[in-house]
């Protein structure tokens, strides 16, 4: 017990540690960007209309004062400290005096319910496959599953999005393209409102399962295939025991204990958004959020997504880490 | 492989459903009851603000300031419902004393807020003297740099004391794109802090009020007002759609997605690429002009802006000699593929700029002579507008003009020719030599320039930088580009940058005055290296003869033909002495469906505003939209 308390801090002070150089590092590059809030809300404010040099120095001076940046940069980094203490990231610079967190939490569902169910699909589908592959190496069905899956994997996903656009947006055009819901609907827990969320994700998810599937499986089928020639697998197969008991309780049990913790990590990166798909099926979510929060200098927002994914990242890799010495004791003494 | 074989069926019949109810799907509304329009602001981060006084509070063109918003006055950047000028608050223009330091409006009687509140002075009143006593609010400083006091002499009449003279004080009332907009006093006045106030949902002057927004910043509805008889576009008639949705559709490829399937009516812009695709597939699509350039000039002015600052840009020479080594030809199949509207003139060759100051000054142009110091030559060819339609007539046949009027009018008029032995002896002139085919500076330094553009945020600017770079490096230049994306508007702020393609012209569009731009270009204005410079003298350009120019323009009042004379004086100054050098308008893509609506505005038969959506202007294309039977 005494071993796995010394782990148990190591570990905690690890995960400290990792948290505090992440955030400090996108403080310090979040500062360094040469876009100035400020420069982007009077350019927002004045490029189409008409508006005298002398007042935009005088609104460039009131927009210092209302955002808070006044004070030296070491001012700012301790407020800045103060305010996270607290899980307070400030008003956003681009969505002035809106909080940080709330638009923040405003998208988290989005991207986490878009990425967890691909994820969890992802996962489930590449390692039936995978293991299914593995084991059953001669049926031709799962054969041709290994080609389609190899074959979608190296594609870069922008190309996999855009090839279903088009395909069902347009020559064949039964999924919306857009949105995460359909417009002038009341957001209700009714199945009109899950329909339409269901139909709107159909296209995103797919796309993220058509890439990611690939990984998983073939992840899958290697480990398959390096138990099956396992003792205690070929003894099971002299002894009579079924096939598919095989498969599942001594062959895919003991092959999935690495895809677990893949698993895991890839929960954990859920909080990252995925930027690209939200880009390119205009979904709502932390992705969108920080492209614009980025291309809007809006360093407090673009802090507070960061601080929250590395937070959420730095978690699943800390539960991670305290659950396998439970699960196998070698860790324990590493 | 029972269950995959599950999940598959299931999933194949899903799809086969979906595919029912598919078309129409895009929103709840009835489809022929609504007009579907892109906002390029893209998605809304606090969709729950409509405070638009409030800097970075929320969207503008998500049709608040569209269809919500009023103000005093409106220029078309085309030629207007009834005029360019229109009325809308007030009933008449800006009464001004002598010495401009006073304005007079009348108001508009029997216009109401859509909560059933009468608009009147008060809330003039109340409007300017938040702004005149809260920093931070979108015109803030406009008003507190202008305005003295204010009062209202009776419910319909309000007076401006300004602190100093100004003959263009109207000019913050006038939309043009946007304006200071008006403020329901009884609403703000119980809101307390005016900074902290979501105005949600926003009581409005327009035609419209809003149904309904997503709360991540898709889409906006508004719905037409049962009273619009007691709103200011009711003088031109009904508004045809009952709803106007605003949306986010996402990038161009899926705007042209959207129209193929009728979807999105209003595209507010896309690439040359995709106007083309949609005039090829779509028989219901058009862009502003009937057929090929398609997009709508917009009047702004992209240009070659030098930094003046910078000892390389000092000699007019110079500035002269690299705009001899341009070949507008080229630099307009690069961006716009040849759909370009092309200016040698520092205005925009759109609205009616074409008859006030293209065609007028044409003739001297044609006589202008440009010393090299070895000789004299007649730099400007009157004929690149023609040679443009010509380049592109075998690939684009029927779609290209074969009047000359109206090949003026679609891809401008008169270009430099390109001349490098001019343009080398015009830099040996300034001290400039060439050996080995590279360019040096006097100083002996390698003619280097950094070209800075706005990369994938921007396109088609950046793809005529590049080929700019190109013509500069073939004739011994040693230019590059330098991608700036969203840093653009600090650097060009901060004046970090050789040359920049950008514009600092912009202009009314549909009326002459130039006051809009040029006031801030006099050399008071111009900040020192390294500080930030206020828009939009961005090339950072003194000259004691603009100076002169943009005094006597604040001497005479808006519409006094002297000003047109002045305007006339500023782009001879500027040919002389090239401190920018002109490019093109900025065309929009605008591209219109006419599945579900018709009457949208058009050059060649109604060119009563803009098409381009995110203007204000456009609540005037709502009048004249009607039902497609």
């Amino acid at each position: 017990m005494r071993g796995y308390s010394v782990y148990l801090l190591s570990r905690l002070g690890q995960f400290a540690l990792v948290v505090f150089i992440g955030i400090n590092i996108s403080f310090i590059v979040t500062h360094a960007t040469p876009i100035d809030p400020v420069e982007q809300s009077i350019a927002a404010a004045t490029q189409y209309g008409s508006t005298s040099p002398e007042a935009i120095a005088m609104m460039r001076q009131s927009l210092r004062e209302l955002y808070g940046l006044e004070g030296s940069p070491w001012e700012q980094y301790l407020s800045f400290w103060r305010r996270v203490a607290v899980g307070d990231f400030g008003p956003s610079l681009s969505a002035f005096p809106t909080p940080v967190s709330v638009l923040i939490w405003r998208a988290i569902p989005w991207t986490v319910g878009l990425l967890l169910v691909s994820t969890v699909i992802t996962w489930i589908l590449g390692n039936l496959l995978g293991g299914f592959a593995g084991y059953y190496r001669r049926s031709s069905l799962l054969r041709f599953a290994g080609i389609l899956a190899m074959a979608f994997h190296p594609i870069p996903y922008y190309i996999v999005a855009f090839l279903l656009l088009i395909v069902f947006g347009y020559l064949w055009p039964v999924l919306p393209i857009s949105g995460g819901y359909m417009m002038n609907m009341e957001r209700a827990f009714n199945l009109t409102f899950i329909f339409s969320l269901l139909k709107h994700s159909a296209l995103p998810i797919s796309s993220l399962v058509l890439v990611g599937l690939g990984g998983w499986f073939m992840g899958m089928r290697s480990l398959v295939s390096n138990v099956v020639n396992e003792d205690y697998v070929t003894y099971a197969e002299l002894g009579g025991v079924k096939r598919r008991r095989i498969l599942a309780s001594y062959v895919m049990r003991n092959s999935l204990v690495p895809q677990v913790t893949g698993l895991a990590m890839s929960l954990g990166a859920i909080f990252n958004g995925a930027i690209i798909t939200e880009q390119v099926f205009g979904y709502p979510g932390v992705g969108t959020l920080l492209i614009s929060s980025v291309h809007a200098g809006d360093y407090s927002l673009v802090l507070g997504i960061t601080t929250v994914s590395i937070l959420a990242v730095s978690t699943t890799v800390l539960l991670i880490d305290l659950l396998y010495p439970l699960l196998d004791p070698r860790v324990r003494t590493v | 492989m029972r269950v995959l074989t599950s999940i598959a069926v299931v999933a194949l019949s899903w799809l086969a459903s979906a595919s029912a109810f598919a078309q129409g799907s895009i929103s709840a509304l009835p489809r022929n009851e609504t007009l579907i329009v892109e906002n390029p602001e893209g998605t809304i981060k606090n969709a729950g603000w409509f405070n638009i006084w409030a800097i970075n509070a929320g969207g503008q063109s998500t049709g608040l300031h569209q269809l919500g918003m009023d103000t005093f006055w409106y220029i078309d950047p085309n030629r207007g419902v009834e005029g360019v000028w229109d009325n809308s608050l007030a009933t008449e223009k800006p009464i001004y004393n002598a010495d401009f330091t006073e304005m007079t409006v009348k108001l508009r009687k029997g216009i109401f807020w859509s909560d059933g509140v009468e608009f009147s002075a008060a809330d003039v009143v109340y409007t300017i003297e938040t702004h005149m006593k809260t920093n931070g609010l979108r015109w803030s400083a406009a008003v507190q740099v202008n305005v003295a006091s204010i009062a209202a002499t009776d419910s319909s009449t309000v007076v401006f004391k300004l602190k100093k003279p100004n003959s263009r004080f109207h000019a913050l009332f006038t939309v043009r794109w946007n304006a200071m907009w008006m403020m329901p006093r009884h609403v703000f006045e119980k809101a307390g802090d005016p900074l902290k106030f979501d105005f949600n949902p926003p009581v409005t002057l327009g035609a419209y009020t809003l149904n309904s927004f997503d709360p991540n910043g898709k889409w906006f509805i508004w719905q037409k007002r049962n009273d619009w008889q007691r709103t200011t576009v009711a003088r031109f008639g009904q508004p045809g759609p009952k709803y106007v949705a605003y949306i986010d559709p996402g990038p161009p490829d899926k705007r042209v997605i959207a129209q193929l399937n009728h979807e999105l009516d209003i595209i507010h812009d896309t690439s040359p690429e995709g106007m083309f695709t949609l005039a090829k597939q779509s028989k219901t699509s058009h862009g502003w002009f009937k057929g090929f350039p398609y997009a709508h000039p917009d009047p702004t002015l992209p240009a070659v802006i030098l930094n003046s600052q910078l000892d390389m840009f000092k000699s007019r020479d110079v500035r002269w000699a690299l705009a001899l080594l341009i070949d507008i030809k080229a630099v307009s199949m690069a961006s716009y593929r040849g759909a370009a509207t092309i200016s040698a003139i520092a205005v925009p060759p759109t609205g009616t700029h074409p008859e006030y100051y293209h065609q007028p000054i044409e003739a001297w142009l044609k006589d202008f002579e440009l010393d090299t110091g070895k000789r004299k030559f007649k730099p400007y060819d009157p004929t690149v507008g023609q040679q443009i339609a010509t380049m592109l007539r075998p690939s684009m046949g029927d779609q290209i003009p074969t009047d000359a009027k109206d090949i003026s009018k679609a891809f401008g008029m008169g270009w430099w020719k390109p001349d490098a032995q001019a343009a080398q002896e015009l830099l040996e002139r300034a001290g400039f030599t060439k050996r080995n085919n590279q360019w040096y500076m006097p100083d002996g330094k390698p003619f280097a320039i950094r070209i800075t553009v706005e990369g994938e945020l921007r396109p088609v600017m950046t793809r005529a930088g590049s080929m700019i770079a190109q013509q500069w490096r073939q004739a011994g230049i040693d230019a590059t580009t330098i991608v700036a994306q969203g840093s653009l508007v600090d650097r060009r702020s901060a004046g970090d940058y050789d040359v920049i393609i950008s514009w600092s012209v912009e202009t009314w569009g549909g009326h002459p005055d130039l006051s809009f731009f040029l006031d801030s270009w006099h050399s008071q204005f111009v900040a020192a290296p390294g500080k930030p410079q206020p828009p939009r003298n961005w090339q950072r350009w003194s000259n004691p003869e603009l100076d002169k120019i943009i005094e006597q323009i604040r001497q005479v009042g808006f519409d006094d033909p002297k000003g047109l004379d002045l305007g006339r004086d500023f782009i001879k100054l500027m040919v002389r002495e090239m401190p920018i050098i002109p490019l093109m308008s900025y065309n929009v893509f605008t591209v219109m469906d006419d599945t579900y609506w018709t009457g949208y505005p058009s050059a060649e038969t109604a060119p009563y505003t803009d098409p381009v959506p995110n203007w204000g202007n456009t609540k005037y294309m709502m009048v004249k939209l009607k039902q497609r039977q």
